[in-house]
């Protein structure tokens, strides 16, 4: 079982991996069968919110 | 093999032998080779090139690349990134001794997400999204003990809005304060222990190399 601070910066991790840096000109765009990992990208930053919301609330 | 471009450095010793140093002009583009049949979106390669990461910063700054530029050949990594090479020395040259940190806040407030229902086009629902996503905005006090504590210690910062339940402070660093940076974050947790917000990094130059967050 991993720790909810552990999933956090493992998901900072991943949307910084997946939606920062430099985009090479018609490089970006990848998918996963017929997801587009960008919207998965997304996902992350919305699910790493809602997490953090959670982890925060007394 | 492919090689998954990773980002743009100043000089060979700072990819090799952590990964493959290809030449583009007077730069170095770093690679990792995987075998051909090995999908981009498989889980264990996005752990190894995060990993990656973390440890050519530990070397040196460099421009990250945004994840999803895989290499068929040196020649293939040259004809795309040659063009924006000498833009790229003059950020590492000019940033050598910075990193990146990010505060992500969560919404004051968060807008009521816009309905796609209630736009007669795509595009003014895009245009609906772009705008709801922008009239974000965190605690104003919180916002009052950032740039106190924080941005003091930055030497550039921009505040971008992403989504529409969070804000996003990308700071430009020095590696010299990181541990300055790291207590003020405490600091302000103290301070607005009800603001949920995660301060994070280091990281290679992202926002401050990446033409669209100009």
């Amino acid at each position: 079982m991993t720790e909810p601070t552990q999933e956090i910066t493992l998901l900072e991790t991943l949307d910084h991996l997946l939606d920062r840096g430099v985009v090479i000109a018609g490089e970006a765009t990848i998918s996963v069968g017929d997801v587009d990992l960008l919207y998965l990208g997304l996902n992350i930053v919305l699910a790493n919110i809602d997490a953090l919301v959670r982890t925060t609330k007394p | 093999m492919k090689a998954v471009v990773i980002g743009a450095h100043l000089n060979r010793e700072d990819v090799e032998p952590i990964a493959r140093a290809i030449p583009v002009g007077d730069l170095f583009v770093s690679g990792f080779e995987v075998a051909d049949d090995r999908p981009l979106g498989d889980r264990d390669l996005l752990l190894q090139v995060a990993d990656l990461r973390a440890r050519l910063l530990d070397r040196a700054t460099f421009i990250a690349i945004r994840y999803g530029f895989a290499a068929r050949s040196a020649e293939d990594v040259v004809a795309k990134c040659a063009g924006l090479a000498p833009r790229w020395r003059g950020l590492l040259i000019a940033h050598r001794e910075e990193v990146e940190m990010t505060l992500k806040a969560a919404a004051a407030a968060p807008p009521s997400r816009p309905d796609r229902r209630d736009f007669a086009s795509g595009a003014a629902y895009m245009r609906a999204l772009h705008e709801s996503a922008h009239a974000v905005d965190v605690d104003p006090q919180f916002r009052g003990g950032v740039e106190r504590t924080l941005l003091p210690l930055t030497t550039q910062h921009r505040w971008i809005h992403r989504d529409d339940s969070s804000v996003e402070l990308a700071m430009l660093v020095r590696r010299r304060d990181l541990d300055a940076v790291r207590a003020a974050g405490e600091q302000l947790r103290r301070d607005f222990a009800t603001v949920p917000f995660l301060l994070s990094g280091p990281w290679p130059l992202e926002v401050f190399a990446d033409d669209h967050q100009q």
